[in-house]
């Protein structure tokens, strides 16, 4: 046999990905495993060629084969570490890739970037960081399962503490008790700063939001703020956030949302003689960025807020 | 019941497979009690009904050996050199207890309700 044969090129497929040091034993003992083969098929009256065919298609695919001698598995991740895989990706993801979204818009917008090039670099962020996510937690996981590391790690075994708490409706009465809680003070704080003033500075108080705002600004912000108290109680009394309310929320929401980021953008929202008399120097600057942060973190609360009553409202209808 | 004969229901075969898996292992650890090669076992095997494939039951043959189950030595008498395999000491009381759990096995499907034939005579 000096051309090289279908049997030559299948065992040297084999032993390829086989540890070196049983490729030599794995070789012999597969070539006189094929050989007693053929003969079998030879005796039985097939010709050489077909006889090879037959065997080595029997034999199957030369991988799988030497996976099977190698004692490796033929699957990415198996069933001992997928759950702990998939519960950390989505734990990473949950937390990553939102303050990813966040935190690239917010620096873009402080950096004086326009709204698109803001959203678009918000999103390839958002998406960057979760391929990357994805990617590492996985390779770590493959790379504790190939090494075999996961055979020596105590198993963890699951015990009924570890069962999820029931969801909270978000309907009980301490939710409805602290929404109009937060409204009363919110307005007393809000119409104090207007007439009297939060901040002493100075030797006289002056007002932490813009004075121009009294009263249609904050007589509109305030009706807004006793629907949603309104919302709450009706919510309460339905003892479930159901999709109407939710769309409510989010219409009051928005409603507070896009005035205040105009607001905000007009330079009209916070008292800039406030910061021009806290940082004589750089009051400007700073009220500038300041506007900004501002801005993301009600928007941040805003969407926050309408996202949780929409899986609320998903939730409570099962 | 041959394969054939459930060939056209392919949930019955993946069951059955399941089924016979592990008695490979227990007719391996039972028939190399008088020493054996590779394709020799294989022939054997099917011949008493054990339906395996070539590329199961070599992977296999190797894993019992890295367990200690069996013991090899090659054989080069002949003309073409062959791995032989042995059942050793450890392989010996794995098959005892295989083979045990397997008849308790037995026996409790035997009890089961549902047996047609059992039925029948009844």
């Amino acid at each position: 046999m000096d051309a090289v044969t279908l049997t030559d090129r299948y065992v040297d497929a084999v032993i390829r990905t086989v540890p070196e040091r049983q490729r030599a034993d794995v070789a012999a003992e597969l070539r006189a495993a094929i050989a007693d083969q053929l003969d079998a098929r030879i005796e039985a009256g097939e010709d050489a060629a077909t006889a090879e065919r037959e065997v080595l298609t029997g034999l199957g695919d030369p991988d799988e084969l030497a996976a099977g001698y190698a004692d490796r598995p033929l699957h990415l991740l198996g069933p001992r570490l997928y759950l702990d895989w998939w519960r950390l990706v989505k734990l990473l993801l949950w937390i990553v890739v939102p303050l990813a979204a966040f935190g690239i818009s917010l620096g873009q917008t402080l950096s004086g970037a326009g709204i698109g090039e803001i959203i678009g670099s918000a999103v390839g962020g958002a998406i960057t960081a979760g391929v990357h996510i994805v990617f590492w937690t996985t390779l770590v996981f493959v790379v504790i399962e190939r090494s075999g590391a996961a055979a020596e790690m105590p198993r963890t075994t699951w015990t009924p503490e570890e069962l999820p708490e029931v969801r909270d409706t978000g309907a009980r009465f301490s939710d409805m008790l602290a929404s109009l809680i937060f409204f009363v003070v919110a307005a007393a704080v809000l119409v104090w700063d207007q007439l009297v003033g939060l901040v002493y500075l100075q030797g006289s108080w002056m007002p932490f939001f813009s004075p121009q705002l009294w009263p249609w600004w904050i007589g509109a912000l305030l009706a807004v703020m006793a629907v949603d108290a309104a919302l709450n109680i009706v919510v309460y009394l339905q003892r479930r956030w159901t999709m109407a309310a939710a769309a409510v929320n989010a219409v009051l929401n928005l409603l507070i949302l896009v005035p205040a980021v105009w607001l905000l953008s007009q330079s009209m929202l916070l008292n800039p003689e406030f910061w021009l008399t806290v940082i004589p120097d750089e009051g400007e600057k700073v009220f500038g960025i300041l506007s900004i942060i501002t801005g993301f973190g009600i928007a941040g609360v805003a969407i926050w807020d309408a996202v949780d009553a929409f899986l609320k409202a998903r939730r409570s209808r099962r | 019941m041959t394969e054939a004969d459930v060939r056209d229901e392919g949930g019955q075969i993946i069951h059955l497979q399941e089924l016979r898996r592990g008695t490979v292992v227990l007719a391996c650890l039972r028939l190399l009690v008088r020493p054996g090669y590779g394709y020799g076992l294989l022939e054997e095997l099917q011949a008493r009904g054990f339906d395996t494939d070539a590329n199961t039951l070599y992977p296999l043959l190797r894993r019992l050996e890295k367990q200690g189950h069996l013991a090899s030595e090659w054989n080069t008498d002949e003309a073409r050199p062959r791995k032989f395999y042995r059942t050793s000491d450890a392989g010996l009381r794995l098959a005892q207890t295989l083979t045990d759990d397997f008849r308790a096995i037995a026996e409790a499907i035997d009890a089961l309700p549902g047996n047609d034939r059992n039925d029948s005579e009844d």
